[in-house]
């Protein structure tokens, strides 16, 4: 009879502190990724919407999602304020939401479950070119307006514009940063991510396009993939090394694959092979301010927030939108990272 | 049916054994706590219900909460055997890629990837592929005697290795559009889909295993002693081979299951599917130390971290919250176990 009792009250304080951990985290929001805490939209008396209210040019306020393809990723934070900029000018209430794995059997659920809370306009980075189409489409069904961002779909039709930067373009311009480094002679490789995902691919292509086409006394010593492992590049490199040690330049095609290039060529004690990386967080600003990292190819990612939001806008209030914007591509060295021009395109780990 | 009487000497002669004594008290205890989960579903559905009823309660998004929990529930369904005989399967996520890639491969090289006949092909591949790499685990768990924990978790990243190397690490992307239409987005009378049944009727034939045949009370008798099960005279290595192989073929029906929703092999996503198994079969009151099982406790705990995910979504919260409510309700769930452990001790 005790131990009955025992159970059942553990049960109860089980459940009550199930139901506090749920109420508290419903209150928790707000903080960090809405502008603004949860306010109802229905409520013109609330004081920060009266404020709003002045701002925005609009009188409606719109609800729009930011769905990336992954959270806690610099390139994707950097993207959302670039959206919440926009969000704030143009009085727009931005949600963000997204799944901890850059899959699209983690974005679906989440993607759903958006489209059931409803918001005018939703910005997406698909994580497949297909998985997403057929839930995109039921956003659409649902009166839901689509920008597509950073990546894209088989079928683009159904968003109203597209936004995000040619990964080729930027593999090539990779070459050409790396190719000059090298002074235009010796041997490259590619340390890439792993194969099949659209964007890497696309850096590794371009990269192998510029050096083959502007580079003729570069060798091209292939692409090897590092899964996104410090460790493995760090393996790849160095037996590269090994077997050819004329090798002095190393593409790395993102975060990890660069700094465990980097900790590749250490290993061996050369101090003659030059790296590109991509990409432009914090971790890649110190690699290249520490030496380690000669070149950075840098991506937009507060513009494509920002013209992700004015695009939405412009669809819901029915202005003509542009179907697809390309955004470009900065260079940052060690001798132009405090430049204003370059230095406002570096990623940011919080807005 | 020599061995049905084995069995029955199971729970009458043996008074050491934990799974002898009696049965019907355990059997309510257990009740009651995957009664509690339940309970804690239910609140749940009523919290999102009340905070955002126009978003929360719709037809359409309770579809999609079912429509999500299905995949994870058919790999749950073989992780609630595997537990509930005191092992583990880390490798289900790995097997379901493998099945699902082993499939394309195969429903490519027949009229193209398309028609009935494809999918046919594709589903016995599927199965079988998943199956025998269960089987692999099986054997190496009782033959070579290694612990569940470290066999599976080779095969974790073994299989799926095997998997990029058969596709150079590519998404396939051969799915025949009849799969897709039918068993991927198709709804029974427009309203139930394919998936969810196909789940349910998976999860309700293994149900009636666990509760009423001897392959389950083999499961149960294994996981409450081992020792006292090969005593006994059933042979427990035999058990356990069919446990992991039926682990495979189930990761295998999910590997279809994700093929005709994906529409391609989404060789990247599913990493973690073998701890959200974990966790659902835990959560809904399998014990990890094995010897309770319940199958029932599986589907409710599989739906309350898709509930929590879909609904957290809705009413706007940070996404980190969710890992963070789902690792509570887990740990919560473990405590409740020991809490009922140590009252079933006592009596």
């Amino acid at each position: 009879m005790r131990s009955t009792n025992r159970v059942q009250r553990s049960r109860v304080i089980v459940a009550s502190v199930a139901v506090v951990a749920l109420l508290a985290a419903a209150c928790g929001n707000g903080d960090d990724i809405t502008d603004e805490p949860e306010v109802d939209v229905e409520d013109p008396a609330d004081d920060e919407e009266a404020i709003d209210d002045e701002v925005a040019v609009d009188d409606e306020e719109y609800d729009i999602t930011l769905i990336p393809g992954v959270t806690g990723d610099e390139f994707y934070v950097s993207m959302e304020c670039g959206a919440l900029e926009a969000s704030e000018e143009l009085g727009v209430n931005l949600d963000v939401q997204g799944a901890p794995v850059f899959s699209p059997t983690e974005q679906i659920p989440v993607l759903e479950a958006v489209i059931a809370s409803g918001p005018d306009a939703i910005l997406i980075a698909p994580t497949d070119v297909d998985a997403l189409q057929a839930p995109l489409q039921a956003a659409v069904d649902a009166g839901i307006e689509i920008v597509l961002v950073d990546t894209t779909l088989s079928d683009p039709s159904i968003a109203v514009s597209q936004i995000g930067s040619d990964n080729f373009e930027g593999g090539r311009m990779a070459g050409a940063a790396l190719g000059e480094l090298m002074g235009g002679e010796g041997a490259a490789m590619v340390v890439n991510v792993t194969p099949g995902i659209s964007t890497t691919d696309a850096r590794g292509e371009g990269f192998i396009a510029e050096l083959e086409e502007n580079w003729p006394d570069i060798t091209f010593l292939g692409q090897e993939y590092s899964d996104n492992e410090p460790a493995q590049a760090a393996e790849i490199v160095s037996a590269t090394l090994a077997a050819e040690p004329e090798l002095n330049g190393i593409f790395g095609a993102n975060l990890f694959s660069a700094e465990g290039a980097a900790t590749g060529i250490r290993q061996e004690g050369r101090d003659d092979v030059f790296i590109v990386g991509f990409d432009a967080g914090p971790a890649q600003i110190e690699q290249l301010q520490e030496g380690l990292v000669q070149a950075l190819i840098v991506q937009q990612p507060l513009s494509i927030g920002r013209q992700g939001i004015e695009q939405a806008v412009a669809a819901l209030r029915g202005e003509p939108t542009e179907p697809q914007i390309g955004t470009g591509f900065v260079t940052a060295t060690l001798d132009n990272i405090d430049d204003p021009d370059i230095s406002q395109y570096l990623y940011r780990a919080q807005c | 049916m020599s061995e049905l009487t084995k069995q029955d000497e199971a729970s009458q002669v043996d008074p050491e054994d934990a799974s002898a004594s009696p049965r019907k008290a355990w059997i309510k205890l257990l009740t009651d706590s995957t009664a509690f989960i339940f309970l804690a579903l239910l609140a749940m559905l009523v919290a999102f219900t009340v905070l955002r009823p126009e978003a929360f309660a719709t037809v359409n998004n309770l579809r999609n909460i079912a429509i999500a929990a299905s995949i994870l529930l058919v790999l749950s369904i073989g992780q609630t055997f595997v537990i509930g005989t005191a092992g583990i399967d880390i490798s289900v996520g790995s097997m379901l890629v493998f099945a699902g890639v082993a499939a394309s491969l195969a429903m490519a090289e027949i009229n193209g990837g398309q028609g009935w006949t494809a999918v046919a092909v594709g589903t016995v591949v599927s199965l079988l592929s998943g199956g025998a790499w269960g089987l692999v685990n099986g054997l190496l768990i009782t033959k070579a005697k290694l612990p569940p924990l470290i066999v599976t978790l080779g095969t974790f990243g073994g299989v799926l290795g095997f998997a990029k190397v058969l596709t150079g690490g590519i998404n396939l992307r051969t799915v025949p559009t009849e799969l897709v239409e039918t068993l991927g987005i198709g709804r029974l009378f427009g309203v139930i889909p394919w998936l969810v049944i196909l789940a349910l009727v998976v999860m309700t034939a293994a149900a009636i295993t666990l509760r009423f045949t001897r392959f389950g009370r083999y499961t149960i008798a294994i996981g409450s002693n081992e020792e006292a099960a090969r005593r006994v005279g059933i042979n427990v290595d035999r058990h356990l081979l069919k446990v992991y192989a039926l682990s495979g073929v189930l990761a295998g029906i999910a590997g279809m299951m994700s093929l005709s929703r994906f529409a391609n092999t989404t060789i990247q996503g599913h990493d973690t599917d073998n701890l959200q198994s974990i966790a659902a079969v835990v959560i809904g009151g399998t014990s990890l130390f094995g010897g309770i099982a319940t199958m029932f406790g599986t589907l409710v705990g599989v739906f309350i971290p898709t509930t929590l995910q879909n609904g957290f979504v809705i009413l706007r919260i940070q996404p980190f919250w969710q890992e963070v409510a789902v690792g509570a309700v887990l740990i919560l769930a473990v405590y409740v176990d020991q809490l009922k452990r140590r009252a079933r001790d006592r009596l």
